[in-house]
């Protein structure tokens, strides 16, 4: 092995590795500000505002606080599980980022080439699923290991919930795989170009199994029975205290991310900009800089509107100004720096709009509804969802056979 | 006579409650408020900054006034607020004057922990042409020992001190 070789293959990834394990914590960070915020304008309230301009501190005063908080393990604990659980879940959660491609083009960097991506497995869709049941274990051995009632309830209904939804989530990706003729997740995004349309039309039945299924499997809201704090304190974590606790909350998050990038992959062409054939929408993909400020700008347009009395107007005043930014930039053409069609930024843009708006789709459904009753849950896995993907998978095969594509 | 309860549906054909049912309708519905209510502006305020504005009704801490043309003390000491109070809260010790005529204040003491806020000391309170209890529009009055909580006379005339909070 020479040693391009070993630097394209072994030096790179690590340090790929190391980005994602620096970057990832610090994205959500900021994701749990913007989880606050979005909560609070939902509820007609001021969000975190103290710390810092309009709260944008808040995240590092929230990590100090669980760095320096006191780390307890109840007495009675397990202590060699009670350790290992948050190091399980954080481990696994992390290690499923590995098969997502944030762009579809390698570069090259100092004459060596770079995939915007970790790893390219050809089973990559069946690794993730692996790796999401693996991170169960992480949350069963925190409920046991505590020794506490509410943990080990909390435990319990965490098994029975990944074990009802493990099944249509499965399924609901099979749907996706037959059509890309792959488990790989570069495969099926590249499947989705040549096809010419995103996989979210012939397989929008296998989108909302899926989705439904995978906010049952990170716990979140409507289907966050492992944790519902106003029936089990705070279910598998009770005891968690300090950084075990945070690690907890890290896997969470990136479990929402990992989710929300599989579906961007599996379903909404990944880093493909909306009719990746089209000819007369390669603005879309070309103008990354323009449209890249609006969406800024609307960002920022909302964040700081609500204090300015609310309404669309900031919104559109903040976009307005981003894209006129985005303009000025794109037109100037600084320095070669916003160069028009670098497929590298821009398919990095369209991949984490989409991540970001099904991460706001999360928070939108926290905002909304309310849990679940267990039975009401075990109803939805079994009676519907179930079903609907097993079904989802026939149907698409039926179609692809008459149609004579295999 | 109406009918309290769920509002009756204009059109509740069974085909109608599938298609509802089946597309999620409510779900939708659900989540296109909270998607509106995001553009509203907030009704809540930073508190300590800024405070809310009081209903002229408030009924803050009980406290005593001063006549407001020649600003003798109002109170006759007839302890009628004492007898009313439901919380036996109001401790009032009085003296003859020295005339001879009526009754003056010696202390007038409120425990702010045991008051209810209910105003019921107002309402019998004599004295014109205004009573010389009130419920006052103070209502910080956080302390850090229980002592603090019993107001003497001078308090219930100026009001709560503002406190240094410790850091």
């Amino acid at each position: 092995m020479d040693q391009k070789q070993l630097v394209e293959q072994i030096v790179i990834p690590i340090l790929q590795v190391l980005i994602a394990v620096a970057v990832v914590p610090l994205i959500i960070l900021y994701l749990q500000l913007v989880e606050r915020k979005v909560l609070g304008f939902m509820q007609v309230r001021l969000a975190p505002r103290r710390v810092g301009w309009h709260g944008l501190l808040q995240p590092v005063a929230d990590a100090v606080k669980l760095l320096t908080k006191e780390d307890t393990i109840p007495a009675k604990a397990d202590r060699f599980l009670f350790t290992l659980a948050p190091i399980v879940a954080v481990a696994t959660a992390l290690s499923a980022l590995a098969v997502i491609p944030v762009a579809g083009t390698p570069f090259s960097l100092f004459g060596y080439e770079v995939k915007p991506w970790i790893s390219d497995l050809n089973i990559g869709v069946v690794y993730l699923l692996a790796i999401s049941s693996l991170g169960i274990y992480g949350i069963l051995l925190g409920g046991w290991s505590s020794n506490s009632k509410y943990s080990m309830l909390g435990a319990l209904r965490s098994t029975a919930q990944m074990i009802s939804y493990e099944v249509p989530l499965g399924f609901a990706l099979i749907g996706v795989m037959m059509l890309a003729g792959s488990a790989s997740t570069v495969r099926i995004v590249e499947a989705q170009k040549s096809s010419g349309w995103w996989y979210i039309l012939p397989q929008i039945i296998g989108f909302f199994c899926y989705f439904i299924s995978a906010v049952a499997e990170t716990n979140r809201v409507p289907f966050d029975l492992p944790e519902a704090e106003s029936e089990l304190v705070a279910g598998f974590h009770t005891e968690y205290s300090g950084m075990k606790f945070a690690l907890f909350f890290l896997a969470e998050y990136t479990n929402m991310i990992v989710v929300s990038s599989i579906v961007t992959i599996a379903f909404f062409g990944g880093w493909l900009r909306p009719f990746p054939n089209v000819e007369a929408l390669a603005w879309l993909e070309n103008g990354w800089v323009p449209l890249m400020s609006l969406v800024l700008g609307a960002f920022a347009g909302w964040l700081a509107g609500n204090h300015l009395g609310g309404g669309l107007n900031p919104l559109m005043v903040g976009a307005l100004l981003g894209a006129l930014l985005g303009f000025g930039i794109a037109v100037a053409d600084l320095g070669g720096l916003a160069t028009m069609s670098v497929p590298l930024l821009s398919g990095a843009f369209w991949f984490t709009l989409k991540v970001s708006f099904f991460l706001f789709v999360y928070i939108w459904f926290r905002g909304t509804y309310p849990r679940y009753r267990y039975d009401q849950l075990m109803q939805l896995g079994w009676k519907w969802l179930i079903p609907l993907s097993v079904g989802n998978v026939i149907v698409t095969g039926l179609v692809m056979l008459l149609l004579g594509r295999t | 006579m109406s009918v309290v309860g769920r509002p009756a549906r204009r059109d509740s054909s069974p085909i109608m409650d599938a298609l509802r049912s089946i597309l999620l309708l409510e779900l939708w519905v659900g989540l296109w408020v909270t998607l509106k209510n995001q553009f509203r502006p907030h009704i809540t305020v930073e508190y300590p900054k800024e405070t809310v504005e009081l209903s002229p009704r408030f009924r803050g801490t009980p406290r005593l006034r001063f006549h407001p043309e020649n600003g003798e003390e109002l109170c006759i000491a007839c302890h009628l607020c004492e007898v009313v109070c439901p919380d036996d809260c109001i401790h009032i010790v009085s003296e003859k004057k020295p005339d001879g005529k009526g009754k003056r204040l010696v202390s007038f003491e409120i425990n702010y922990e045991r008051c209810c806020f209910c105003g019921l000391c107002v309402d019998p309170c004599p004295t014109k042409p205004l009573t010389a209890i009130y419920m006052s529009h103070d209502y910080e009055m956080a302390d850090y020992k229980r002592e603090g909580f019993v107001a003497p006379l001078k308090t219930l005339l100026d009001g709560i001190e503002p406190k240094e909070y410790k850091e």
